[in-house]
């Protein structure tokens, strides 16, 4: 139950090993952001993600906690990376251990719609044509919303 | 009384600092309560960048790392970031 604000990749296989631990519970959700190469229809080279150190692991911890109370998780982990970022590399990775597939899956996506539009990360894209800020969505906002108007359990 | 102000991504960009110190002695003795909005009026008067980039309809006030309203209360010690939507994930 923690959160992880890095510049390091992120161990994937480490983080998962990490979120069972000894004891698994019946079913575990794994979630994993990459940098993609392209954004709309422009080519993508690097990324780099300027972040709020001190308010952004306050937002993940409390996200963190608000999905283990909502879907009743034993364990859940949120690592996010900054910094400058390659093609291909992890951004990303929120893990979730329930009771049941649902809740656990449930818990991943809660986590990840929160974390785009909540957590104070910004994204700075490179590439051919220069560099330039990454636009929010409005497609990330009505994610987000959904799990406040209970539209999804 | 003066707070912390935090800019970050576009914002910094534009105006050229990430943080500082802003000294509200003049505006607290003249009024009971500062809030949000004072203080973006307040930073406005730096000029024509400052105006506009605090004054965009998508801004984000976070005051001790809590997101909140330009009606919030801001008191000594408080550490007040401006910023664009979150893009992160």
């Amino acid at each position: 139950m923690s959160v992880s604000l890095q510049s390091d990749a992120i161990d994937v296989a480490a983080e998962y090993a990490q979120l069972v631990g000894d004891s698994p519970g019946a079913a575990v959700a794994t979630f994993t952001g990459y940098v993609r190469n392209h954004s709309d229809a422009h080519a993508v080279t690097e990324l780099e993600l300027e972040h709020y150190p001190e308010m952004a692991r306050k937002v993940l911890e409390n996200l963190g906690q608000s999905a283990a109370e909502r879907f009743d998780l034993s364990n859940w982990r949120i690592v996010h990376r900054f910094g400058r970022l390659a093609v291909s590399e992890t951004i990303v990775w929120v893990g979730a251990v329930a009771d049941h597939r649902g809740e656990a899956i449930s818990a991943c996506e809660l986590m990840m719609d929160t974390l785009k539009t909540d957590a104070p990360f910004w994204k700075r894209e490179q590439g051919p044509a220069g560099e330039q800020w990454v636009a929010s969505r409005d497609s990330d906002a009505e994610r987000r919303a959904r799990w406040q108007s209970g539209d999804v359990q | 009384m003066s707070v912390t102000i935090k800019l970050f991504s576009a914002l910094r960009e534009a105006l050229g600092e990430s943080e500082f110190e802003l000294d509200l002695s003049d505006v607290s003795e003249a009024s009971a309560q500062i809030d949000v909005a004072a203080i973006k009026a307040l930073l406005s008067q730096r000029g024509a960048e400052w105006k506009e980039a605090l004054n965009q309809p998508n801004l984000v006030h976070a005051l001790n790392h809590k997101v909140v309203f330009t009606d919030a209360a801001v008191s000594e010690g408080d550490e007040l970031a401006f910023f664009p939507p979150m893009t992160g994930g």
